[in-house]
């Protein structure tokens, strides 16, 4: 069966896959915004490298596609080559299709991923027999292994509330704040209610990691499920906190091109998803105190370059902390978690890591606030190891601990 | 492969790829030729690429250098296979002279990287292509890289101050401005990695300036436009920058972002920076000389975040066109600022006959224009027209008096333009310099020279009497001789042989007062050079009081002129006769020659005619005047050999010069 797109929705209208890497004119103005390469050096590993490649091999000149993989997986997905590229060429989306053409099979981790993130039952027991065991010291064992696991919380964030949507607005309970980061799902809901009275909750996954290390046909029922309970919820909008999964619901009209029935269910769903960290919260509006305790912001990539969100949460941080918000050199270069990234490409993953906790440490904050699950986990990682003096935190919960 | 292998076992922190899709990377430059390598070696040190140029050379490999690759003319690219050396890892800032600003750099330091790191040191680095987020600082010198700003403050060769480099024979050498004899610093820069590959560089930096003004000024027409550029510059006023838009650019910027830029037949974009008081004089006359030329809408801005308002839609009108096709042909063509609007005209004669579409840039204030032409490589006819709407502009520039690039290279690109812009013998002269560098042609083969195939079209102008006796007596040398103006600089040494005299060659050629270029015979004094000059309200500004031009030019008694001396038209010891550079400002069109004659001292060519930038009169530019210096004896490098072997192999003009080896 056919698992790419095809056509990709651009800055330029619908695209053919070929054509919108073919509208790469070679100028090579991304290349130092492309973490991968910035730190390699070497062309195939810049967007514009891997425009070329895909190009090349569609048009038959790259005689050994094999040989294009590298190029392929090592990209960070990150999209800041199209936030610097004039024409807005949507590489990360080009690149999955260089990777979904040249694979025949969704690699196992990702079918077990996909599986058991639809399975809510199924994953919230084995979270708590891992956080159990946790307790009793495989976390020990994890870190000797050189892959510390994150502090798992026992209980998700969903079994603590209630199903079911109510009112103007719904959280979107993605698998992150879920299972990993209750905490932060507990402080984004409160935030919400406090600006807009009651909400209600939507729990399911949003199909991501299907899109990008899957099939896309799985990556297509997460959403027409997604769609469908959102529709018969009533509610106005759909705010989630984890910024690479709210960059996808936004993106799901891009599963439906050519499809007549779902992709005008698919625009109008995507028109009313917002990210916690674009919306205008009175609750932070009140100004908070100077506190000698600094605070900067790490942008998650799927916000600033999925989303296009830069100034939306400076402001918030800003209003909460006054004078304490300091900006982080290159905040909008990747932090090299990027999903599944720092498990395929450790030694890669590390090295953007390093670069980003120097850049958090030149700051001498003792707080990054940030918000996507995948930046939360490798933050916390990166900060104890190089620099634990400082904390991650998402958005939601720097506001609501923010000085008075 | 497994005759590059070998490369693997010279390199101790760098890497070498040979998979196919890293060869199929390194492929491609900014522009559409393409050419795929053997190997790519990552080098992380000079010692590095010393090494692997070495392993190259014993083997017959050619090599070619690259920075980031974002060129515009094809100039990275491997036509004969071999090994790319991608120095994109040399990325360190070594050093930065808190006293001098002299910053020292590997070549693949980010332009604005420097830039960042100076800025915290109220410093700037002049030139800035517009590629500077992503162009290394190396393939910048390798292509003698512009910029807006290099209006006021030179082009990437006046602020290189020294390299080391590795040459074609596998040694490592540094070559600096104040070398005494020939200069060869000057030679590498531009040579687009035809001559070595250049692994450190010492730049000059300044102190940001006190305030920037930028004005954005609308016009109801082209020629109005460009007769205030004009206007402006012989007011006296040198801006940072002075960009022009034309209708078809202004309303694609306004289709692409909105900048708010008035809808008008011309944009001027105006920066004036120094001293809060001297901008503000200067911005009155701009002003004055604006509303003159009847321009519409004025708008000023001092503040940083409303002068990048003003600049919004400047810096995107690339883009908005990227966004219009797949491809841009960004041509770079000069022509004499007066005749910047002539060459607008023809460019759009060219583009209607070619049907297609090209939007002007230009880089007024140095004649640089740039016509823009959107288009789909994959489209092969109209890829066709394109490319022969662009060979048509350069044919048109040089018309004009102008030249094929003014800071894009030639590269591959523009090869055969080559042929259109300089004669034979001058294209011979360039050959030979590469012979004598490069025996083997190994380092990056097969650029800016145009196919034999295609005979040069450029003849030479016709020579004054006083210029064709000395071409005539170069022509039946059997024995050596010393050029002499007015012999004031020469050792006695040198008056021992039989003496060529230049002084009868003293007439004024062309005295271009709207361009504020003098073009005159190498034996006039420069004393009435300047009589010359005062009676059109001009003035040299360089500080020798004493001699003639030739002898100016051949002692590099005032190290300004350097940046000063446009082109040269001068006579080998065998009576041929090259011409080198032109008259305007802005020109990387083939190897830098000028820049070799100045400290030759007679011993490379005989200088018959020279162009020099003048100034308008005005006390601040003229220096106190001084006596010339006197030859002294120095040990001549094995590069200045080469130089001199290319020049006058049977060494008969000033052979005291050289000496026997």
């Amino acid at each position: 069966m056919n698992n790419t797109l095809d056509k990709l929705r651009t800055a330029l209208g619908e695209r053919s896959s070929y054509d919108a890497a073919s509208q790469c004119s070679r100028c090579g103005y991304c290349e130092q915004a492309c973490p991968t390469y910035a730190l390699s050096g070497r062309e195939a590993f810049s967007p514009r490298g891997r425009n070329q490649l895909f190009r090349m091999m569609l048009e038959g000149k790259l005689k050994e596609p094999a040989s294009a993989q590298e190029a392929l997986s090592t990209c960070l997905l990150c999209g800041a080559c199209s936030t610097a590229c004039y024409a807005h060429i949507p590489t990360p989306d080009i690149v999955l299709e260089g990777r979904r053409s040249a694979r025949a099979f969704a690699p196992l981790w990702a079918r077990v991923a996909a599986w058991l993130l639809e399975r809510p039952r199924v994953l919230s027991a084995a979270l708590r027999l891992a956080a159990a065991l946790q307790r009793l010291g495989l976390s020990a064992l994890a870190e000797a292994l050189g892959r510390p696991l994150p502090r798992l919380p026992g209980r998700s964030f969903r079994s603590r509330d209630v199903e079911g949507p109510r009112g103007s607005w719904a959280y979107f309970a993605a698998c992150g704040p879920n299972y990993l980061f209750p905490e932060a799902a507990q402080s984004s809901c409160a935030a919400l209610e406090k600006s807009r009275g009651p909400g209600g909750l939507l729990q399911g996954c949003c199909g991501l990691i299907s899109y990008n290390y899957g099939e896309l046909e799985k990556a297509r029922d997460c959403a027409r499920r997604l769609i469908e309970r959102f529709e018969s919820s009533g509610a106005q909008d759909l705010v989630g906190d984890c910024s690479s999964c709210v960059a996808h619901l936004k993106a799901y009209p891009q599963l439906f091109l050519g499809d007549p029935a779902w992709l005008p269910r698919a625009e109008k769903f995507s028109a009313r998803v917002r990210d916690f960290i674009e919306l205008p919260l009175d609750a932070a509006r009140r100004q908070g105190a100077r506190t000698e305790e600094k605070i900067t912001y790490h942008d998650s990539c799927r916000a600033r370059h999925g989303q296009g969100l830069h100034e939306a949460p400076r402001r918030l941080l800003r209003e909460a902390y006054a004078g304490s918000f300091v900006e982080l050199p290159e905040a909008d270069w990747c932090c090299g978690g990027a999903g599944a990234f720092s498990f395929l490409h450790p030694e890669l993953s590390e090295e953007i890591l390093r670069r980003k906790i120097d850049n958090i440490a030149s700051t001498g904050a003792r707080i990054v606030a940030t918000s996507s699950t995948s930046c939360l986990l490798q933050l916390a990682r990166g900060l104890k190891k190089y620099y634990p003096e400082c904390r991650v935190l998402h958005l939601s919960q720097a506001l609501a601990q923010r000085p008075r | 492969m497994s005759r590059l292998s070998g490369l693997r076992s010279l390199l101790d922190g760098g890497s070498l790829l040979t998979g196919e899709a890293d060869l199929l990377s390194y492929s491609y430059d900014g522009a559409l030729d393409r050419g795929r390598p053997e190997a790519v070696v990552l080098a992380s040190n000079a010692e590095e690429v010393r090494r692997v140029v070495d392993w190259c050379l014993r083997r017959g490999v050619p090599f070619v250098a690259r920075g980031a690759g974002t060129n515009l003319s094809g100039g990275c690219v491997a036509l004969r296979g071999g090994v790319v050396i991608s120095l994109a890892k040399l990325d360190r800032i070594l050093e930065i002279d808190s006293e001098t600003g002299v910053a020292v750099v590997e070549p693949g330091v980010v332009n604005l990287h420097l830039q960042k790191r100076l800025e915290g040191l109220g410093r700037f680095y002049a030139p800035d292509p517009a590629s500077y987020r992503v162009c290394t600082l190396g393939g910048n010198a390798a292509e003698n890289a512009g910029g807006p700003r290099c209006l006021k403050y030179g082009v990437t060769t006046n602020h290189v101050l020294a390299v080391e480099a590795v040459m074609p024979d596998a040694t490592l050498r540094r070559f600096s401005i104040d070398e005494a004899g020939p200069e060869v610093l000057g030679l590498l820069v531009g040579a687009e990695g035809t001559l070595g590959v250049l692994t450190k560089l010492w730049l000059r930096t300044l102190p940001l300036p006190e305030t920037i003004r930028t004005l954005l000024v609308a016009f109801p027409s082209l020629e109005g436009a460009m007769a205030c550029v004009s206007g402006i510059i012989a007011a006296g006023v040198l801006p940072r920058v002075l960009e022009a838009m034309d209708r078809a650019t202004v309303e694609s910027i306004e289709a692409y972002c909105r900048a708010g830029y008035p809808a008008s037949a011309a944009v001027l974009l105006i920066e004036l920076d120094g001293a809060a008081a001297q901008v503000a004089v200067e911005t009155g006359v701009v002003e004055r000389l604006c509303r003159k030329h009847d321009c519409g809408e004025f708008r000023q801005a001092d503040d940083p975040a409303e002068r990048d308002r003003l600049w919004e839609g400047r810096r995107g009108a690339y883009a908005a066109l990227a966004r219009v096709a797949p491809n841009v042909l960004v041509e770079d063509g000069v022509v004499p600022r007066s005749a910047l609007a002539e060459a607008a005209r023809r460019v759009d004669a060219i583009a209607k006959r070619h049907r297609v579409r090209a939007a002007l840039l230009f880089h007024a204030g140095d004649g640089n224009l740039h016509p823009n032409i959107a288009f789909d490589e994959r489209d092969a006819d109209q890829t066709r027209r394109v490319k022969a709407a662009g060979r048509e502009i350069l044919e048109a520039c040089i018309e004009l008096g102008g030249s094929i690039s003014g800071e894009h290279g030639i590269g591959i690109d523009k090869r055969e333009a080559m042929s259109w812009l300089f004669t034979q013998p001058t294209l011979d002269l360039f050959r030979r310099i590469k012979r004598e560098f490069d025996p083997g042609g190994l380092s990056n083969p097969d650029k800016l020279f145009p196919s034999s195939a295609s005979p040069p079209r450029r003849v030479s102008r016709p020579l004054s009497p006083a210029q064709k006796a000395v071409v005539d007596r170069l022509g039946s040398l059997s024995s050596p001789v010393t050029p002499r103006g007015t012999g004031t600089k020469l050792p006695e040494g040198a008056l021992k042989i039989e003496i060529l005299e230049t002084s009868g060659m003293n007439a004024v050629l062309e005295l271009d007062a709207a361009n504020f270029t003098v073009t005159v015979e190498a034996g006039i004094t420069l004393r009435r050079l300047r009589e010359e000059l005062r009676g059109r309200g001009l003035e040299l500004g360089l500080a020798v009081s004493e001699g003639t031009v030739g002898g100016l030019i051949g002692a590099k008694s005032d190290p300004r002129l350097r940046d000063r001396l446009l082109g040269v038209r001068a006579a080998l010891a065998g009576g041929e006769v090259v011409e080198l550079g032109g008259k305007v400002v802005k020109n990387v069109a083939g190897y830098d020659v000028c820049k070799l004659l100045l400290g030759s001292w007679g011993s490379l060519a005989v200088i018959l005619e020279a162009t020099l930038r003048v100034f308008p009169a005005s006390s601040k530019n003229e220096p106190p005047l001084l006596e010339p210096p006197a030859f002294e004896p120095f040990k001549p490098n094995p590069w200045q050999r080469a130089a001199k072997r290319a020049f006058d192999p049977g060494n008969l003009l000033s052979p005291w010069v050289f000496g026997s080896e």
